[in-house]
């Protein structure tokens, strides 16, 4: 007999995935005790170490799964790839969780996260990074309610929520382009476009989406972009030690491009593994239309690096046999060069365990990428080094290994995987809802 | 207000280190125990810490032919814009008028992108408390408002530390080289790095030879990602626009109710 635990079965996998989140969670608690000097190797030359790379700046990039279907959706009305919306909208609110957790075991004083509401500061990417993660938990957060409603038959709250929905996005957009700019001109212009939009909406003279309202996809589209694309402004910050392989006046807009790609993957490789995991059929030809997008976005990736290292006249150092370029040709390989090679393949292009090891290899690249801005590719003065420690990786994987449980639990209780969403509109209480709400 | 600024004459200095033990004093911060290090610099401790703000470092350098002691100073430079205060997402680091760049630390988070920002590695955090905090040098901000001068200047006994406003002593330090030009490296450390600097330093030997930072943008930190964080209301409302227009356009067919055309992507 299966034994079970909220209706995720107990096999050895996830005891061993329980076991590290337990360590790595108790590890985590001793660090407020004892310091982040005593559970890391962190020190006064390198402020920044694996938890940033990995945690931030990895885990948000892969995380962006959820904003590249909703934008597939939204832009193209690849109607298709419904079925994939609910699954990474709930990996990319979980991921964002998650990365708001390991944030609390990075930072200094965590209890003190509030401050970036209070005390403005346009000036700093930090500012506008805080501020992104703040804004898209809660759009991701609201984009997921919908599975809750379903969950337990709650059409009334369902039906004020796709009328309040578009806008308190209006009101978090609005009131992240009076941070950011503290200008009340930027702040009329946004939210005169965006009111304008959802009365249109409302009038009926733009379409409306009945699963899920637009403005809400579109915020969340622009969160991501903006979030995406801070976390590399964050090291526009430091021309003087960031090695120049990668330090680019348009960092910003190469992590955000290379998101994309591993975002696409990340979408193949979630559905690929929760499909065998819950028993299901993988959606493979749309899976192979996804895995077109990716080789697009791969290719933009690689054309984009080239074109700056080529500008930049940094081509010849790549050829010198030194750790920075090792590094760098390391990331170039596996994340870019080979799955672009394969995608191209028509033999493996058309296998669904080849596009499985090419986004694999998409996923590895990037985040070599990310710790080589955040770790290899930085230059400390005085002779500082920096290696992970142990404790550092044990907590990482522990938030981790809890974060895939979290999502297996919530799979096997939620409709995240279920084809047939009744539609708001459809159930009589429902429609009389919405009338009375409009 | 005029700027205050802080002059390191280092041929003055004969590394009494009378300044560091002010400094210590002035904020009472902890001795440290230290072990002796490899690596450039003889000096004790080796590096600024949480616990030490202001530092000599004792460097042997080949001057004639001969090895000679040559001394430096590491402390914050106090930037005319300071990376720091433009990378603080909560203003935990303010820039005075006055010169001084102080630290409040109620608001810090703990984040330590002040330390990553930093060209001259001088924020440092306390790694070994539970609540931690970041430490600086303060050019002695409460001490300049008392009437008094920093702690270091007022304890060195040989001048190599003058106090005055910023441009009185750029003159000062470009009479002194012009006074003395075999003397002199002909460079104030201080006077463009990283858009200027109110601790300006003068030296007998090349400033790469002391130990100084040399890979110091002259422009101000924030200049290199101020366009970045420009182009975000402009990035928004673009894309708002955008996708606002193209969900307009592809779902003009399905407004009234019509069948949904099944999408495809191209």
């Amino acid at each position: 007999m299966r034994r079970s635990v909220l209706n995720v079965r107990l096999s050895i996998g996830t005891l061993a995935l329980a076991a590290i989140a337990v360590v790595g969670i108790g590890l985590a608690l001793y660090r407020f005790f004892s310091g982040i000097g005593a559970v890391s190797n962190l020190n006064q030359g390198y402020p920044w170490g694996f938890w940033i790379g990995a945690d931030v700046l990895a885990g948000i990039a892969l995380a962006a799964g959820g904003f590249v279907v909703a934008g597939l959706m939204h832009m193209f009305g690849g109607e298709r790839y419904h079925p994939l919306v609910r699954p990474t909208i709930l990996t990319a609110f979980l991921g964002y969780l998650l990365f708001v957790v390991a944030l609390m075991v990075d930072l200094g004083r965590p209890w003190t996260i509030w401050h970036m509401i209070i005390y403005w500061h346009h000036e700093s990417p930090m500012f506008e990074v805080g501020w992104c993660v703040m804004m898209y938990t809660t759009i991701l957060f609201m984009e997921f309610l919908p599975v809750v409603f379903e969950r337990f038959r709650l059409d009334r709250p369902y039906a004020i929520w796709m009328n309040a929905a578009p806008w308190v996005a209006i009101a978090l957009l609005v009131l992240f382009t009076f941070a950011m700019t503290q200008s009340v001109v930027w702040v009329l212009a946004i939210a005169a476009v965006l009111i304008a939009f959802e009365w249109l909406i409302r009038l009926g003279i733009i379409h409306r989406d009945p699963r899920m309202p637009t403005m809400l996809l579109m915020a969340g589209i622009i969160f991501s972009t903006l979030h995406q694309s801070s976390l590399g402004s964050l090291f526009l910050m430091v021309p003087h030690k960031l090695n120049h392989i990668w330090y680019s006046p348009i960092l910003p807009i190469s992590f955000f491009v290379s998101a994309v790609a591993a975002g696409v993957a990340m979408v193949i490789v979630e559905s690929t593994a929760s499909a065998w995991y819950f028993g299901r059929k993988v959606e493979e030809e749309l899976l192979k239309d996804v895995g077109h997008v990716l080789t697009w976005a791969i290719f933009f990736t690689l054309a984009l690096r080239t074109t700056d290292l080529v500008l930049r006249g940094v081509g010849t150092e790549l050829l010198v046999f030194n750790t920075p370029s090792i590094a760098f040709w390391i990331e170039a390989l596996v994340g870019l060069i080979i799955p672009l090679a394969l995608l191209l393949t028509p033999q493996f292009a058309t296998s669904g365990r080849w596009l499985l090891i090419a986004s694999l290899m998409v996923i590895t690249g990037l985040v070599i990428n990310r710790m080589n801005v955040a770790v290899v590719g930085i230059t400390s003065t005085y002779g500082a080094t920096y290696y992970p420690h142990w404790i550092e990786v044990a907590i990482t994987s522990g938030i981790v290994a809890a974060g895939v449980l979290v999502y297996l639990v919530i799979c096997s209780n939620f409709p995240v995987f279920a084809h047939e969403h009744r539609r708001p509109a459809e159930t009589p209480e429902l429609a009389a809802g919405l009338a009375a709400h409009a | 207000m005029k700027t205050k600024a802080l002059l390191i004459d280092l041929p003055r200095c004969t590394g009494c280190r009378g300044c560091q033990v002010a400094c210590k004093q002035e904020y009472k911060r902890q001795a440290e125990k230290t072990t002796f290090f490899g690596g450039p610099g003889y000096q004790n401790p080796a590096d600024l810490s949480a616990e030490t703000w202001c530092l000599v470092t004792y460097n042997e350098v080949l001057v004639n032919g001969r090895h000679d002691w040559v001394f430096g100073k590491r402390q914050c430079m106090h930037c005319e814009v300071p990376g720091c205060a433009s990378a603080c997402p909560v203003k935990a680091l303010e820039k005075l008028d006055s010169g001084p760049v102080i630290y409040h630390r109620e608001k810090c988070i703990g984040c330590r992108y002040c330390m990553l920002a930093c060209p001259f590695v001088v924020p440092r955090f306390e790694y070994e408390t539970w609540n931690p905090y970041i430490t600086k040098c303060t050019m002695c901000a409460h001490r300049q408002v008392a009437g008094g001068i920093p702690a270091c200047a007022k304890a060195c006994p040989t001048g190599a530390i003058t106090f005055g406003d910023r441009e009185v002593l750029i003159r000062e330090a470009e009479h002194r080289i012009a006074g003395n030009p075999g003397g002199y490296v002909h460079h104030i450390y201080g006077m463009e790095e990283a858009g200027g600097t109110c601790v300006l330093h003068i030296s007998s030997v090349p400033f790469e030879e002391l130990g100084y930072v040399m890979r110091v943008p002259r422009s101000p930190m924030v200049a290199h990602t101020e366009p970045a964080m420009k182009a975000v209301p402009m990035v928004m409302l673009g894309l708002a626009t955008v996708l606002g227009a193209s969900y307009a356009l592809r779902t003009r067919k399905q407004r009234d109710n019509q069948p949904a055309e099944s999408g495809h992507i191209s």
